[in-house]
């Protein structure tokens, strides 16, 4: 041990200047940190009276450069996906830095993402996978209807141990195995935790996993980590770390429009469907998925009328992929998106000029006031405000504009 | 990119180029204009290195009567990154203006150890062994012996290098000891003798600290060395612990039995060649006579080890008579032997200057100053006459003459200290004597004095107008660099508190206060369980860390660190804490994280960094004093006050701060170095690496200490970082991984680099 009794001189003037140092009247850390921030200072009263934060036109832009980003060159996308879902619920789930607890928090952006994943994905399938007490357990087996894994995670909620990504992965990769070539293979972990206990080698694992094309992203709770980066690395997927709830579900649903076709997949290929009719009212019949008596509903097999609940799905009986056109039709804009508004900055030679000058083409709002970007859709050059934007390109899928136009063209 | 600085075209082999650097550069350019020395610190991991290299070869290319630059290294690893970056910037120079311009011839230089390709004797472990095997096969009478007969073994590559090497040069190009390696094989050339005579035809001369600051090695390397160089001493933090060390001996009872040994063996040898060829030690007497203590033009393969003592000491006399003949110089290194071993054997703590020292010498056992000054090189040169080759059984006398000599020349700056026993356990009897130089500034005093411009450089040297002090020397630019980040990827935390809100500190009255250990463990729970990948933390000394280690053990904080990260413990052995290294960085790379416990002056895990996700945080527990009742760190602060009027608290606290730092850092050493390399291409790439370090002590908090940071870490120091008890440090923590995670914007570090575009401009508007 070392001693410092005799050295007087260097420890004795320190504690005279910690005494002063404590001393000193000081802010708490907490006050010094907002102290430069002045977040207060930013909000605005409008004219009712309500208090804004800041300045609209400037989350307007954040949230378009987002848009603007996940908008590439036309490409070639996977539309037929079969998406597997690994949820981190082991110990450090259970921390309450997301409020009521990190557990309920994915829970919740996962419900959401389920229902926004079969929404815009009418031909793809999920499936989910837990990682709790070190192992992995199947919650859903790879299917269609989005009730059902919200039901099946829902009665799931509880979180102990330590989390195993080897595991995870391991059984995802059994789980993809047997899926048909032109299905597009995913996997999307949502960890918490900060570390994997594994049982084996996970590098060799990751390599399984890129050796079967499986595309594995990452959402992360907490911090970056070495390992997840890596697997989402050699297997081409991404990796993001949320900041808060909000951002949690963001960058969940930014899985959600389907990805671009990995290069070696893209060989083109015919894929058999059957368009099944639905079954009238008063039909009994054995249902195939259930495997017993159900009256009226369902939809029948065009190759082996086989009763089926929901579409889509896999024909359990001949293994036929049934859908409804409803389904292709929807997920058809993904393969021609409607371009990107591009931003006009506001300046007064512009005025006048354009036909509809102070107005939104969509909604006819004026834009000439401030409050909203004034967006330009670069084929038929009309004017739409930021709201509009927004459903154009999240909802509708098609430009106002350019289908007047079309219709001028054919009138 | 090339640009252009007040008149100098600078050739940088990057398309962007940092602020700092650019800054770095002008500064630099002044120093050398001015043909003076230069300190400048500039954050680790900012590219030093290329900004150094690129804007001295320019520079070079501009003045041809510049003789060469002379870049030091503290290790091979470093030297061969220079020589990396080096060759870059040669491929980007011939690229510019053709490859008969910029010719230069770069080298890296090290010990055999790293250069042999003999198949037997570079198989040998250590340093010493492939020195003296070398010699065996190459020393002048060895291979004159093997012309006569043949069964005598040489070197063929020695034999090659003699025939053909020594006459034509190597071509230009930049060769780090690998390519020399090969070109060695290639040719049949030993790559040791042709790298030390080819240093007189390089422009680039790349080498340890040791190559000009040991007057053992510099007076054989660096002899012929131009008064026209650029010196530069890289990562100079503690430039002045090399130049003490450099003059510096320790004596201890195996060496002064060794010596004995030594002795006995040389006066066996002796007998033999009196009966043999009486006429070689006569010879050698009419020699010493004339004054010629060291042969007058040795062969290149015959001196091994210069005189220790700094050249102008060296006296150009006749050696002394009674010293002269063969056995009457034995005789007197075993008196000397016989009386430091009486010396060892007391039970007090004696302090003496080198006067008195020599002065009782004298009187009691009739050793004269005269003699002890000239006893090294009158080893030499009785070894030489002897013919040995085994030089690495000869250590230990080499040892004591080391000391004589230098205990008969100096006179000041110097003292002998001899402890019974290590203070820290004083039941294991262990005398050690010790000759310990207290001045820096003596060992580093000639370099200043031979080369026209020295640059010392380093990413800590704060508080930075200590070192002129230190070294006694006068820069003529004296310049710490603060560094642009794209973001704050660096976030340093003082913390005060426990969870307690009791103070935390290693101070002597607190550390074995099971509270103080209790809040450092609840520290690191807090701290496992919140960052990710790799922990390194730090403890002030090895048998600190071991109580603290059991304490927490006994408390189960242990226990519950292992169920977030596995624990790695650095040892005073070096294949334990080599195991230990490599599995940390396993658990690391598999996510299973873990935590190395290492020591802050611990000289094991000294060198190795803690990059990327080995270390995204470092914890720093208590001020790394030195050991302060060490009486050779006593006798040093006494020299300094009473010298340079140093205060003992600043230099103590000085070193205490800069060691920890100097831990710390270590994990930021990529910082920008790997963002500099994918500059190359169009797209910059602006992943950074980040961390966060966390001083967890009181003391760190007092301005004293905090001021003696670097520039560019208090700058990221901000108000509300100080003074923080764990659960506002795991907040902090928390927010800073969540926010470094975010994919960095493109735009906003693009906005601290610097194309050529941008300098241009910047060169047209007068006043920047």
């Amino acid at each position: 041990m070392e001693k410092r009794s005799g050295q007087g001189g260097p420890a004795f003037q320190e504690d005279e200047e910690m005494e002063e140092e404590d001393k000193a009247p000081d802010m708490e850390a907490w006050e010094r940190a907002y102290a430069d921030d002045r977040s207060w200072e930013s909000l605005i009263e409008d004219e009712s009276g309500l208090l804004k934060a800041g300045d609209d036109v400037q989350q307007q832009r954040q949230h378009r450069r987002r848009l603007i980003q996940a908008s590439g060159p036309r490409i070639q996308r996977g539309i037929i996906r079969y998406l597997c879902l690994i949820l981190d619920f082991s110990r450090a789930a259970g921390e309450i830095d997301f409020r009521p607890s990190r557990m309920a928090v994915v829970a919740k952006a996962v419900e959401d993402f389920v229902r926004e994943y079969f929404d815009q994905n009418p031909l793809s399938q999920l499936g989910i996978i837990v990682m709790k007490n070190g192992i992995a357990s199947v919650v859903t087996e790879l299917s269609g209807s989005p009730e059902a894994h919200i039901r099946a995670l829902k009665s799931n909620l509880e979180s102990f141990g330590e989390a195993s990504l080897q595991n995870g992965l391991e059984l995802a990769h059994t789980y993809v195995q047997h899926i048909p070539s032109y299905g597009h293979r995913e996997v999307v972990i949502v960890f918490s935790a900060l570390s994997t206990c594994d049982p084996g080698n996970i590098l060799e694992t990751v390599k399984k996993c890129k050796a079967a094309r499986m595309k594995c992203s990452v959402v992360g709770l907490t911090a970056e980590i070495y390992i997840c980066k890596h697997i989402s690395q050699e297997t081409g997927g991404s990796y993001a770390v949320a900041m808060n709830e909000g951002h949690l579900k963001e960058i969940l649903l930014e899985h959600v429009p389907p990805p671009a076709a990995m290069p070696d997949a893209s060989s083109a290929s015919l894929v058999r469907m059957g368009f099944p009719q639905r079954g009238s009212e008063g039909a009994v019949a054995i249902c195939a998925c259930h495997k017993e008596l159900r009256i009226g509903g369902g939809y029948i097999c065009p190759r082996c009328r086989a009763r089926v609940c929901e579409l889509p799905t896999e024909c359990s009986l001949c293994g036929l992929a049934l859908v409804s056109s409803a389904h292709l039709a929807r997920s058809y804009h993904h393969l021609f998106p409607i371009p990107t508004f591009d931003e006009l900055l506001v300046d007064a030679s512009l005025r006048g000029k354009s036909s509809f000058a102070g107005s939104c083409f969509g909604c006819r709002i004026q834009l000439s006031g401030g409050g909203s970007l004034r967006l330009r859709c670069p084929r038929c050059k009309r004017d739409f405000c930021f709201d509009c934007d927004v459903y154009i390109h999240e909802s509708l899928h098609n430009c106002p504009g350019c289908e007047t136009l079309q219709e001028e063209a054919v009138t | 990119m090339k640009f252009v600085i007040e008149g100098l075209t600078v050739y940088f082999p990057y398309e962007f180029i940092y602020r700092e650097q650019y800054a770095y550069m002008v500064e630099l350019k002044h120093a050398l204009d001015a043909r003076g020395h230069c300190l400048l610190e500039m954050p680790t991991g900012t590219g030093k290195t290329i900004t150094l290299l690129s804007l001295i070869t320019s520079y070079q290319l501009a003045n041809p009567s510049l003789a060469k630059l002379i870049y030091c290294t503290r290790t091979v690893h470093e030297m061969e990154k220079v020589l990396d970056e080096l060759r870059r910037l040669h491929l980007y120079q011939e690229k510019e203006i053709g490859s008969s311009r910029a010719k230069i011839l770069a080298l890296g230089l090290s010990s055999r150890k790293n250069l042999c390709i003999h198949p037997v004797v570079s198989g040998e472990t250590s340093r010493e062994s492939v020195d003296a095997g070398c010699r065996k096969l190459t020393a002048s009478w060895v291979r004159a012996a093997a012309e006569t007969n043949l069964d005598i073994e040489t070197c063929s590559f020695y034999q090659g290098y003699e025939k053909q090497g020594s006459e034509q040069p190597l071509p230009p190009g930049v060769y780090t000891l690998h390519d020399l390696r090969v070109y060695g094989r290639q040719r049949g050339w030993c790559p040791y003798f042709l790298a030390r005579q080819m240093i007189q035809f390089a422009n680039v001369v790349v080498y340890n600290y040791q190559y000009l600051l040991d007057p053992k090695v510099s007076g054989i390397i660096s002899k012929e060395m131009q008064k026209e160089c650029i010196v530069v001493f890289d990562e100079a933090h503690n430039i002045d612990n090399v130049c003490i060390e450099a003059l510096s001996v320790n004596l201890r009872q195996n060496n002064l039995d060794g010596a004995s040994r030594n002795i006995h063996k040389l006066n066996q040898i002796i007998s033999r060649f009196k009966e043999t060829d009486a006429n070689r030690l006569r010879q050698e007497y009419n020699r010493l006579v004339e004054g010629l203590a060291q042969q007058g033009n040795l062969h290149g393969s015959d001196n091994w080890l210069a005189n220790p003592v700094l050249p102008e000491d060296i006296l150009r006399e006749a050696v002394p008579g009674n010293i002269r003949r063969a056995e009457h110089f034995v005789a007197f290194l075993q008196r000397a032997v016989q009386y430091l071993r009486e010396r060892l054997d007391t039970d007090t703590v004696v302090k003496e200057g080198p006067v008195s020292f020599t002065t009782t010498m004298s009187t009691a056992a009739g050793l004269d100053q005269k003699a002890l000054k000239f006893c090294y090189d009158r080893l030499h040169s009785l070894l030489l006459t002897l013919e040995v080759t085994e030089i690495d059984e000869f250590l230990h006398v080499q040892t004591v003459c080391n000391f004589l000599t230098l205990v008969g020349t100096y006179t000041r700056g110097f003292s002998i200290i001899i402890e019974p026993y290590d203070e820290r356990m004083p039941h294991i009897p262990d005398p050690v004597l010790q000759l310990s130089c207290l001045d820096a500034s003596l060992a580093i005093k000639p370099v200043f004095d031979r080369f026209q411009s020295v640059v010392i450089t380093s990413g800590t040297l704060s508080p930075i107008d200590l070192y002129p002090r230190l070294l006694n020397f006068n820069p003529v630019i004296i310049h710490s660099f603060t560094m642009t980040l794209t973001r704050d990827c660096l976030c340093p935390m003082i913390l005060a508190r426990g969870s307690d809100q009791l103070p935390v500190s290693s101070k002597f009255d607190m550390r074995s206060d099971p509270g103080v250990v209790r809040n450092y463990g609840r520290l690191l729970l807090e701290m496992v369980a919140t960052v990710p990948d790799g922990v390194v933390c730090f403890f002030v000394s090895y048998s600190y860390m071991d109580g603290i280690i059991n304490s927490w053990n006994e408390m189960g904080i242990l226990q519950e660190v292992m169920q977030h990260k596995l624990v790695f413990i650095e040892t005073q052995d070096y294949v334990e804490t080599t195991l230990a290294l490599e599995n940390f960085r396993q658990a690391c790379d598999c996510g299973r994280g873990a935590v190395f416990f290492s020591v802050a002056r611990g000289k094991v895990a000294e060198g190795i960094d803690f990059d990327r996700h080995y270390g995204r945080l470092v914890i720093m527990f208590g001020v790394p004093f030195q050991y302060t009742l060490s009486k050779i760190l006593n006798a040093r602060l006494e020299y300094l006050r009473d010298t340079f009027q140093i205060k003992e608290g600043d230099f103590l606290t000085f070193d205490a701060v800069a060691s920890s730092l100097r831990s710390v850092l270590r994990l930021f050493v990529y910082l920008y170095q790997r963002q500099a390399a994918q500059c190359v291409g169009r797209v910059i790439r602006s992943k950074a690496d980040y961390g966060m370090m966390i001083f967890a002590d009181k003391r760190y908090n007092l301005p004293n200490k905090r001021n003696k940071l670097p520039q560019w870490i208090q700058s990221q120091l901000r108000e509300e970082h100080l003074n923080l008890s764990t659960d506002m440090a795991v907040h902090i923590a928390r927010e800073f991984l969540r926010r470094m995670a975010q994919p960095s914007d493109p735009q906003v570090s693009k906005s601290t680099l610097l194309s050529q575009e941008d300098l241009e401009k910047m060169a047209a508007m007068p006043n920047f």
